[in-house]
């Protein structure tokens, strides 16, 4: 090869170029790379072109490596070249790689630049300007204003021609805001109390009972959760639980119940744990639990690319940040600069780098971080004790292990004689003393070995018994010889495996201080009659008869080690709490990334803010550590023109079914403009005003007629405002998922009010088939939705049926469908069939008349007495059902049937 | 206007929609819709081989494997899944004839489904960036192993709604809860009415699901009568609430909903009555043998449904494919589990017409590597594997692509899976650029920046 490079002249060259070279850049590259196209900037149809190279450098540097095929990016995609066509490549390059005719070489195409001039329309775009706290506009109709928002929504509507709806009556509104602000109907005692007070404030009254319920933070937590992408385990590919998601689901529930301020809520979920403790010394608990918001997002444990997956982590991150507060789409400048919002693939990276220098994991490895809410000394006295406590067990079993292997070890050998005998006493009925008499075995193996064989249950049966049970007869000792030889080389590589360990293990317990290698567990889907006939069945031991294999000295050793066992058992220190959250990590010098590929990397991507959002206020550099505190403060600033803005949206929307920008998580150009541009700078303004109180939010929009409007529909509203952008009147909306299941246990008084905690067992995930996957039911649980816990990879089917949405992205806003497998929920489940019978069973033993039972129906279901044609109409329902199906049915099957009625109805599930 | 304005506006002037307009109405999520052209396929059939079958041992016969046999891997090893370094080469444990007039080769594995083989499209060159099976799985379902995106049934009903109401348009039988479990069928952004109804899973046995294959599907209490009783009330109700409530389709629609819901529930469990076929059927799919009873459920159920004109079905056989040890044994129990079921699903197609219009796909989420791991097994191989088309506008007794010579990579005319899903969606009628969703201020597709139809294939 280098004598060929060496003895080229110059013309020999171009001929070698033209008869080899620019073929292969013809037929195989120039579709793409051409001066047209010029995919990743590389333009392979001229002298010129080439010499400039593409986003990734020179094109003779990396011309060997791509077609080659062993890096990641691999050129042609549409297959490899031929061996000869890349030797020629090869030769070229080493040749000097001249393209005849190039004249000097040219610059190579500038790479991305950390900045770019905005324009005019960028810089002006509004969700980037300023808050400005705009005058409440005059209206000519002063009467309807009640709160300042009226003024907005009236002068609108006015200047339209509009009229505002006619207010909605008392007990629709009490529905209405009961279900907004704690997502459950209210009970029949508030519906009575609310009806009675005539005083003018009886709904402000009812407004300060609801904010103040435990339950508004359970209902408004749910909806931040939503923005949250929150879930109990990592979805994707493994599944595994984050075991204390929990905890920040009950911060978040806690932090609305408390008003807590909204720009230290986003403070704490970016950067809690750098902040100070409420009291000087401790540990701040709250904070460290607040970043459960960086780290309980979907991801891929199982990716053997390691780099690829942090990096996935960190853009879902950036991804969750910027959505979610910022309202901005960041993560599509991952491989470009965005393509609709002055976004630059500097500014992505820039925000990357904040989280690459975050620390997720426990180790290098795919061990997700749990951090303890314990000082350092206390918790490591925990595990230091528990390690103890897993040394000893093991010790135990390892003592154990080897005198049940001596015992296996003796029967091994007669394996398939054990087949063949017990096939005599179950297919031959034979006695199982006898055979054994005869053969020499041990009967009580042979029994066990009958057991296991014999079956008569298809469905039970284990299918590596299949050839067994085919087995012609004559065939059948080829056959049991055939499983033992099996058996007997999974146990030779079982063997080796546990020698292993056991060597590695015993080391490690000589010199006290290594923590034991974890124990080989022999997965059943590897060999299931090895699994069965090794730990379950015929040759296993089972406690009891342990004792019986052990000599005496080892049984007194074991005694001993099962007393210290219980000693340190005994004195174990308490659990300490842990929580799935974020710390800080060790220095990464992050680069932008060319086209998103960290094999390509491009200039330095200090940590930075995206520049557009930071050109009014520069913020300082920011000089060590992951730079999430700093984006904490900077995003918690009253001068931020979007947190504000974002966050007032999204209580808006909580009202009114829509945001002022229908699109709660993108304020960028595709996403909607403002129906109330200065509304939404007024609320924002006052929300900083007022301290960053949610709480004060609500109370300024419920209290204003422009909720309190009827969601009656007229006709001219048709025609002038048919989407209801003016908010001529209130938007009729479905009730969520949570509010249908918490509002019916609510109904028919079974819900279970305890706040907190977990219900989901265990740490890790499960075997791939295993039905422990699947999350639990909502219908079997009583406590509210909120604290059912969910399994990304496999959400509840009522979820799925409802819009829950899927957890794992950012959703301000849940699309709402209305399909039939909804309406079969509603005809045919036990939850729907349980609840109504409850109701039921209720009215019919508290209320005598039928008349004061449907009109209790009516409260407890729709919360309101129903008009005289519906108490006709109910009432000749119960009669004529028992009448028509008197055979079968009763009077209570007639009333369950009503109940069910009412719960399906649409008065039920739209909320007016 | 949007559409609901729309349709309000329409409601306002016309009274209640009736009951076949709500199945075209532009509010139904399911209403039929035009792909972009004329389809050659109507519907799907994914046969899913769950834990990767070895294309090296089944339709991608390689020479050099054999007499390179114990042979050091001649090439630097791609990313693997696998933490000890390779083993040497290791060569097929079948051996491969040719069938059929095409004389396309199927190893021995597959004797049954070799007789078929004039109608199915071999392509030996898929492409995949997933070497673990749940970023694999997610990349062949949905496009993505790293983002949460529509699954490509989703997207298919997304595309063409569906022609049955009584059923969803959108089956899978016995997914696997793994390795994305439901994000495998699920309609993550598009609107849920798209998600796949999933019939069991992976671990239930067929005897567990068909009780109540569907949930919520069947009313326990009530006979027909009595629940028609029962629901008349109930529209009365919503129909005097709905006068009350002028200009708002939304009420109207859901009381269409309840009405396709009672439908639903007396039409659709006679679609999962397997057992009402002829025994002479059932035979066919290997239902009267042990070994072949459940799989072969699986398939003939897919049939009754593609019948039935559900869009989308697909088949799991179970994770039972992932031989990194004893390759011999477990690849031959699977494969005789799936070959007589599979074969008879393509014959029973084809004989009812079926198999025109119809595309099926038998495919795992990656092959397995031509080195051996621990002597009797083989690691995943998403760099150049095998899947098959039949049926629906591709070629038949057509082979397409290849892997070099020991099986490692695809050289030649890579499918990539998001070639692979550009062609699915050609079949179906769709530019992959133009089925598009807008999600967060951006257009979502399929194949997301990428995907070229293999035009080869088309018949």
């Amino acid at each position: 090869m280098m004598l060929a490079a060496q003895a080229f002249a110059q013309d020999q060259k171009d001929e070698f170029f033209e008869k080899k070279i620019r073929p292969i850049f013809a037929t195989s590259c120039a579709g793409c790379h051409n001066a047209k196209l010029k995919v990743a900037g590389l333009d392979l149809t001229s002298a010129e072109g080439f010499a400039r190279g593409g986003q990734s450098g020179p094109a003779a540097s990396k011309l060997l490596g791509v077609t080659s095929y062993d890096e990641t990016l691999k050129m042609p995609p549409t297959g490899k070249l031929k061996d000869e066509q890349l030797a020629d490549l090869r030769t070229w390059v080493q040749s000097g790689a001249t393209w005849p005719g190039a004249t000097a070489t040219t610059q190579a195409e500038p790479r991305p630049k950390n900045s770019r001039e905005f324009t005019d329309a960028e810089k002006k775009f509004w969700a980037f300007q300023p808050v400005q706290k705009p005058a409440v506009p005059a209206t000519k109709d002063r009467s309807w204003i009640r709160t300042p928002v009226d003024n907005f929504i009236l002068a609108k509507l006015e200047e339209k021609g509009l009229r505002p709806a006619a207010p909605a009556d008392k007990l629709t509104l009490l529905r209405r805001v009961t279900f907004d602000l704690t997502g459950l109907p209210p009970t029949e005692e508030e519906v009575k109390s609310f009806i009675a007070d005539h005083s003018p404030k009886a709904y402000e009254k009812v407004i300060d009972r609801l904010l103040a319920s435990p339950r508004y933070g359970e209902q408004w937590g749910r909806h931040w959760l939503d923005v949250a992408r929150y879930a109990d385990s990592t979805g994707n590919d493994e599944d595994h639980r984050y075991p204390y998601a929990w905890r920040y689901r009950d911060y978040v529930i806690e932090a609305f119940n408390n008003d807590l301020p909204y720009d230290q809520f986003v403070r704490e979920q970016i950067a809690g744990d750098l902040l100070p403790a409420a009291h000087q010394g401790e540990l701040n608990r709250r904070g460290i639990v607040a970043t459960g918001f960086l780290a309980l997002g979907a991801k891929a444990l199982a990716q053997k690319d390691r780099t690829k997956m942090f990096y996935d982590v960190y853009d879902e991150q950036v991804d969750v940040v910027s959505r979610a507060m910022m309202g901005v789409t960041l993560a599509c400048a991952r491989c470009h600069d965005h393509k609709f919002d002055p976004l630059l693939t500097k500014d992505y990276y820039s925000m990357i780098a904040i989280f690459a220098n975050t620390r997720d994991f426990a180790s290098k490895g795919s061990k997700l971080l749990f951090r303890p809410l314990v000082p350092k000394e206390d918790y490591e006295r925990y595990t230091q004790h528990q390690e103890m406590v897993n040394r000893k067990t093991l010790e135990i079993e390892d003592i154990t292990d080897e005198q049940v292997d001596k015992y296996t070890s003796s029967l091994v050998p007669h394996l398939a004689e054990y087949m063949l005998a017990a096939r005599r006493v179950y297919a031959d009925n034979a006695d199982t003393a006898v055979v054994a008499k005869e053969t020499g075995l041990r009967e009580d193996v042979l029994k066990r070995w009958v057991k296991y064989l014999k079956t008569n249950d298809k469905a039970a049966a284990d299918p590596s018994l299949d050839e067994w049970r085919a087995a012609a007869p004559e065939k059948l000792a080829d056959v049991a010889k055939a499983y033992q030889q099996r058996y007997e080389a999974e146990r030779v590589d079982w063997t080796k495996k546990m020698d292993k360990w056991r060597a590695r293990f015993r080391k490690m317990t000589a010199e006290k201080n290594m923590p034991p290698p974890p124990k080989p567990k022999f997965e059943m889907e590897k060999d299931p009659f090895f699994f069965a006939v090794t730990f379950r069945g015929p040759f296993s031991v089972g406690k009891a008869d342990r004792d019986k294999l052990m000599p005496e000295e080892t049984k007194t050793r074991l005694a001993q080690l099962q007393t210290e066992l219980k000693t340190l058992k005994d004195t174990m220190p308490p659990e300490p709490d842990m929580a799935c959250a974020v710390e800080e990590g060790d220095p990464v010098d992050q680069k932008v990334f060319i086209r998103g590929d960290y094999n390509s990397p491009g200039p330095d991507a200090p940590k930075a803010f995206p520049l557009i959002m930071t050109r009014y206020d520069q913020p300082p550099a920011i000089e060590k550590g992951s730079g999430r505190l700093e984006l904490a403060q900077w995003l918690s600033k009253p001068e931020n023109p979007l947190t504000a803005r974002v966050m007032v949206n999204r209580i808006w929307q909580g009202h009114f079914g829509d945001g002022i920008v229908r699109t709660p998580d993108n304020f960028g150009k595709m996403g909607e403009r403002p129906t109330h541009p200065e509304l939404l700078d007024f609320l924002a303004s006052s929300f900083v005003e007022s301290g960053w109180s949610v709480k004060s939010m609500h109370r300024m929009i419920v209290l204003s007629n422009a909720y309190q409007m009827s969601s009656d529909i007229p006709d001219d509203t048709m025609q002038n405002d048919p989407d209801n952008k003016l908010l001529s009147h209130f938007a009729r909306r479905r009730l969520t998922v949570e509010e249908i299941r918490d509002g019916l246990l609510a109904a028919d008084g079974t819900l279970d009010l305890t706040m907190g905690g977990t219900l989901q067992k265990g740490f890790g995930t499960d075997s791939e088939n295993s039905n422990d996957r699947l999350s639990l039911r909502p219908e079997d649980i009583p406590r509210r939705m909120v604290y059912v816990p969910l399994r990304r990879a496999n959400l509840p089917t009522l979820l799925n049926l409802f819009d829950f949405g899927d957890a794992t992205t950012v959703a301000g806003k849940r699309p709402l469908t209305t399909i039939a497998p909804q309406a079969l929920f509603m005809m045919n489940s036990d939850f729907i069939t349980a609840r109504s019978k409850n109701l039921a069973t209720q009215v019919m033993k508290d209320s005598p008349g039928a008349s004061a039972r449907l009109r209790r129906l009516y409260l407890k279901v729709l919360n309101r007495e129903p008009a005289p044609d519906e108490l006709d109409a109910g009432l000749s329902y119960v009669t004529n059902f028992e009448k028509k199906f008197a055979a079968k049915r009763t009077q209570s099957d007639a009333w369950f049937s009503l109940c069910r009625i009412l719960i399906a109805s649409n008065e039920f599930i739209y909320l007016d | 206007m949007s559409r609901r304005a729309a349709l309000r506006a329409a409601a306002c002037g016309f009274g209640y929609l009736g009951l076949s307009d709500l199945l075209h109405a532009a509010d139904n999520p399911l209403s039929v819709k035009q792909p972009h052209f004329a389809p050659k396929a109507k519907r799907v059939i994914f046969l899913f081989m769950h834990g990767g079958p070895s294309s090296i041992d089944t339709f991608d016969p390689k020479p050099k494997l054999y007499t390179d046999n114990g042979k050091p891997l001649p090439i630097k090893r791609p990313l693997a899944f696998a933490g000890e370094p390779p083993g040497p080469l290791m060569k097929p444990m079948w051996d491969f004839n040719q069938h059929g007039k095409s004389g396309i080769p199927v190893s021995t594995l597959f004797p049954t489904v070799a007789t078929c083989v004039d109608d199915l499209c071999v392509v030996r060159s898929m492409v995949g960036e997933g070497v673990d099976h749940g970023a694999a799985l997610l990349q062949t379902f949905t496009g993505s192993s790293t983002f949460v995106r529509p699954s490509m049934g989703a997207w298919t009903l997304y595309g063409l709604g569906t022609e049955n109401n009584n059923l969803p348009g959108f089956i899978t039988i016995k997914p696997a809860l793994s390795h994305g479990g439901s994000k495998n069928w699920g309609s993550a952004f598009l609107p849920g009415a798209y998600q796949g109804t999933a019939i069991g899973n992976a671990g239930l046995k067929v005897d567990d699901v068909k009780g109540e294959p569907i949930e919520y599907l069947l009313q326990k209490g009530f006979t027909g009568e009595e629940q028609r009783y029962e629901l008349d009330m109930l529209q009365n109700m919503n129909r005097r609430q709905a006068s009350l409530r002028k200009n708002d389709p939304q009420l109207e629609a859901r009381i269409q909903t309840f009405e396709l819901a009672f439908r639903m529930q007396m039409e659709a469990p006679e679609a999962f009555q397997v057992e009402k076929e002829s025994e002479e059927t059932k035979k066919l799919y290997g239902m009267d043998e042990d070994v072949t009873r459940d799989f072969g459920w699986q398939c003939l159920l897919a049939r009754r449904l593609a019948e039935r004109g559900v869009r989308y079905i697909q088949c799991t056989h179970s994770y039972k494919w992932d031989q990194h040890s004893d390759l011999f044994v477990k690849h031959s129990q699977n494969a005789k589990e799936v070959d007589k079921p599979i074969a008879g699903l393509l014959k029973d197609l084809k004989a009812k017409g079926l198999l025109k219009d119809t595309l099926v796909i038998w495919a795992g989420e990656f092959g397995r590597t031509p080195v051996s791991q621990g002597g009797n097994g083989r690691d995943h191989n998403p760099y150049g594997y095998t899947t098959w088309m039949a049926g629906g506008g591709v070629k038949a007794g057509f082979v397409y692509g290849a892997t070099d010579e020991i099986g490692y990579h695809a050289v030649e005319d890579r499918m990539h899976i998001h070639d692979f899903h550009a062609t699915v969606l050609h079949l179906l009628g769709f530019d992959h650029k133009r089925l598009t969703y807008r999600y967060s201020g951006r257009d979502f597709r399929l194949t997301d920046v990428a995907g070229v139809v293999a035009e080869k294939i088309l018949s």
